[in-house]
């Protein structure tokens, strides 16, 4: 067990090194420099050598990279360059759970929704309900949703009133207001995990409805609420985590739109800016955590899988 | 010249009478009553006082698209920074605005002297002090000005201190700025809003904060900052020992950090935020129709223009230059580009530098226009004959003022083709656009300068050869003679020939650039929000401001 477990961590910081030296490298690529964007209207080639070499971007990449990881693993993250806020501060504290409550709640209602109505149009099959389920799932899942956003800030903040249409307010500082502006948010995100889970619950559900054990469990007489809810549904689970598992990278890309279009202050709107002003500090920071953020959602379906599937518990 | 002509000259080109162009939608509760600047003498313009007294406190909320690159005036180079600047900070000047004209008035100051041309006495107000306690005396002045000028701070606005001699303290409460030549923008300059260079910061804070003092930024203005959370607000508080009695009403400032302008427009439209400090040009008849805002918005000191790379071929000849800048039908950029709230440029003077500005100079022949058979005519002259590909180089993204995206782009590309022009377009972000335009690595790209007050600064830092804005490579030493000997006079009609000639010179014979239009700049208010002032310079002061309850 022990083995096992440094073997995860040691293949988790691997995963790490490689992403930051891909991400380090990719950023440098990128044409156009955070000194431009410091210096904006008061541009002029002598400041702009100044300030470059002031903030050392004249040295190599790699003499860049190593200093940038020395001070990275001790916890020193450094500062932005044009805002000099601290990045730490700002990625860690300020922005990842923003992103967090944003993504849990929307695969809270993508959970609570798609299962539903996924076994409803599965236990349906064919008929009317079936039908409509299943196109607005496939809608849902293909709407692109900064648009499907921009649609429901219309259409329930500024027609009708009832939401905000932007903005964030920590649910842990006030509850019901964090609650109220991060509904809007979490529905536009949620909208394509909804489709897709409901697609899934119900391809999975017709499959396991038609195995014999299913008709075993009937002719033991067991209601009908256990044969779907008890045992035809844990055999669903598994292909769900799979796929919950693989989508929840997208989620954090959905992420990225939907907090643009909302005002949201978190992971993705900070990564979006920092791009855009050649912010390398905060977008390699933003991209370490979103990477962690993928092995740690990768580790937990691994270890669902062996909470689900009795067979797959190592002995 | 004597001293007392010496200082109506400048009172008079200060007061460069910013005719009202447009109807000024709405004024509110707590319009102005005549805030006409007297100059020297002591004298103090008291401000408007309401009709009904303003209510006290309350929070106001306003939405900006574009955030803030340092809360340090004396480093910042966006002007979205500077709206926010001007709440927490004071200048020497200030710029006030009557509805008709712009004026520079005293603000830490209460008089301002000039004893000849180069040197200005200013008697500081008696008590006013820093957000940390410190007194704002007249060392603090000096000390501010001199960080600017002092080249270990870097600051990139030490341009405007370049000639300065020295700072004596007088008194307490006195200093005396010396220049070792005139210098027409000193009043620019020395305002705290877009002067940057005046803007007077605390020692204390500095010394103690240093790099990070854009981030923990203390002045002596009405606004005290309290927070900036990236990408999320920036919140101020009310200072209640700031020095205009009475002043601000608002207990709390937010500005939020919003990125996309539709959902900025969303807000404001459902009333949860109460102000956006600029909006796209598109979006604007939406805010208009809209009864629950007060659109604020004037043409500007500003032109956007078509930028053309004279330093390789294709236009590093004059004609092709030439071809292109009666090519263009600016009445269709006004209308299309920018919706209709902008105006034809045809000089580089915008027409709120009344002073300066030509009314007639649509039909007087001057600068440059819409003449499809002259273009054509240049274009035969032109060294190549041949169809000609040139790069035009623009980005997608919303460039808070005068920004139309690509829409110039899109529009300009048809109107070169009539002239054997098939420009290749490449759209880029921002900061790719600004890298390959510093670099000079295009053939056409267009931008706008805003936010001027003085023809020198619309002027002489853009287009003088060699100077770093002027990223086409413009170069005619008699131009360049003709903007520098207006910049170190005081008399309004000697300055103004002098511009014109040198305009005649740079527009009409080698068209570095081609002209588009002087654009306006909105401010949106909820109609819940009382007193603002709207200044022609994209200022966000909330000094006046109050909400309704």
């Amino acid at each position: 067990m022990a083995r096992a477990f440094l073997t995860k961590l040691l293949q988790t910081l691997l995963v790490l090194f490689i992403v930051s030296i891909v991400a380090f490298w990719f950023l440098k690529l990128a044409p156009g420099d955070p000194v431009m964007m410091l210096l904006g209207s008061e541009y002029s080639p002598a400041a702009h050598a100044k300030l470059t070499h002031d903030l050392g971007l004249d040295q190599p990449v790699a003499v860049q990279y190593v200093d940038w990881l020395g001070r990275f693993v001790q916890g020193d993250w450094g500062k932005s360059y044009i805002t000099r806020a601290d990045i730490w501060t700002q990625a860690v504290m300020q922005a990842l759970p923003v992103t967090l409550a944003l993504s849990a709640a929307a695969l809270a209602i993508a959970l609570l929704v798609g299962i539903p109505v996924g076994m409803i149009a599965a236990l349906k099959r064919g008929g009317p309900v079936d039908w409509i389920v299943s196109s607005v799932s496939l809608l849902g899942s293909a709407f692109p949703s900064f648009f499907l956003g921009i649609v429901l800030i219309w259409v329930f903040g500024v027609a009708l009133g009832w939401f905000p249409t932007m903005g964030f307010v920590r649910p842990w500082e006030q509850f019901w207001s964090g609650m109220h502006h991060l509904a809007l948010p979490a529905i536009t995100l949620a909208a394509y995990y909804c489709g897709l889970i409901a697609i899934t619950t119900r391809a999975s559900l017709i499959e396991v409805m038609e195995k014999p054990f299913i008709n075993a469990v009937r002719a033991r007489g067991e209601p009908m609420w256990r044969v779907v809810g008890v045992h035809a549904m844990r055999n669903v689970m598994m292909p769900l985590v799979t796929v919950i598992g693989l989508q929840l990278g997208g989620l954090l890309r959905g992420a990225v739109m939907t907090e643009v279009v909302f005002a949201v202050p978190g992971l993705g709107m900070m990564i979006t800016t920092a791009v855009l002003s050649r912010e390398y500090g905060v977008v390699q920071a933003g991209i370490m955590l979103t990477a962690l953020f993928f092995v740690l959602v990768n580790l937990l379906v691994d270890q669902t899988y062996t909470w689900l599937d009795p067979r797959l518990r190592s002995r | 010249m004597d001293q007392k002509s010496l200082k109506q000259a400048l009172a008079a080109r200060l007061e460069q009478d910013f005719r009202r162009r447009d109807f000024l939608r709405t004024m509110g509760a707590g319009a102005m009553l005549g805030a006409g600047a007297m100059m020297g003498g002591g004298a103090f313009v008291r401000e408007a006082i309401a009709a009904e007294p303003p209510k006290r406190g309350g929070t106001l909320t306003w939405a900006q698209t574009v955030p803030p690159d340092t809360l340090d005036p004396h480093f910042t180079g966006s002007l979205a920074a500077i709206k926010i600047h001007n709440n927490i900070f004071n200048g020497l000047l200030k710029v006030v605005y009557d509805g008709k004209a712009v004026s520079f008035v005293p603000d830490l100051a209460e008089s301002w002297e000039m004893t000849d041309g180069m040197t200005h006495i200013f008697k500081l107000r008696a008590g006013v002090k820093f957000h940390d306690g410190g007194v704002c005396d007249a060392e603090a002045v000096k000390w501010s000005i001199e960080r600017v000028k002092d080249p270990k701070t870097g600051s990139p606005h030490a341009w405007m201190v370049a000639s300065l001699a020295g700072i004596d303290v007088i008194d307490a409460l006195t200093v005396r700025i010396r220049y070792s030549k005139p210098f027409a923008f000193f009043p620019v300059a020395m305002n705290g809003a877009t002067g940057r260079a005046g803007t007077i910061v605390s020692r204390k804070a500095v010394e103690k904060y240093g790099k990070d003092f854009g981030r923990n930024p203390v002045g002596t203005g009405p606004f005290k900052f309290v927070q900036w959370r990236e990408n999320e607000m920036i919140e101020l508080e009310r200072n209640p020992e700031y020095f205009e009695a009475g002043l601000p009403y608002l207990d709390k400032i937010q500005i939020k950090l919003v990125k996309e302008p539709t959902s900025a427009v969303a807000a404001i439209m459902s009333g949860q935020v109460d102000g956006m400090d600029a909006c796209p040009f598109q979006l604007m008849p939406m805010l208009r129709s809209n009864a629950n805002l007060n659109v604020y918005g004037e043409l500007e000191g500003n032109y956007s223009f078509l930028g053309m790379n004279n330093k390789r071929a294709p236009f590093n000849d004059p004609n092709l230059r030439l071809a292109i800048a009666y090519a263009i039908d600016r009445e269709l950029i006004v209308k299309q580009g920018y919706f209709g709230d902008a105006s034809p440029a045809y000089s580089l003077i915008s027409p709120p530098m009344s002073k300066f500005f030509d009314p007639n100079i649509a039909k007087s022949g001057r600068g440059q226009f819409f003449d499809l058979k002259k273009a054509q005519e240049y274009r035969a002259k032109a060294a190549i004959q041949g169809e000609i590909n040139p790069v035009y180089i623009a980005t997608e993204a919303f460039t808070s003022n005068g920004g139309s995206g690509s829409r110039n782009a899109q529009l300009i590309i048809p109107m070169l083709a009539k002239i054997g022009i098939k420009v290749k377009l490449e759209i880029m972000d921002p900061a790719v656009l600004t890298k390959r335009r510093n670099a000079s690595d295009f053939d056409l790209y267009d931008e706008a300068w805003q936010a001027d007050l003085d023809p020198d600064e619309t002027i002489r830092p853009e287009w003088s050869t060699g100077v770093p804005w002027n990223f086409v490579g413009y170069s005619n030493p008699e131009f360049d003679k003709l903007i520098v000997q207006a910049s170190e006079i005081v008399d309004v009609d000697a300055r103004k020939k002098l511009y014109y000639a040198a305009e005649d010179i740079m527009l009409q014979q080698d068209a570095p650039i081609a002209l588009l239009a002087h654009t306006k700049v909105f401010k949106i208010f909820n109609k819940r929000v009382e007193g603002f002032k709207y200044v022609p310079v994209d200022l966000m002061n909330m000094h006046t401001v109050s909400l309704k309850a």
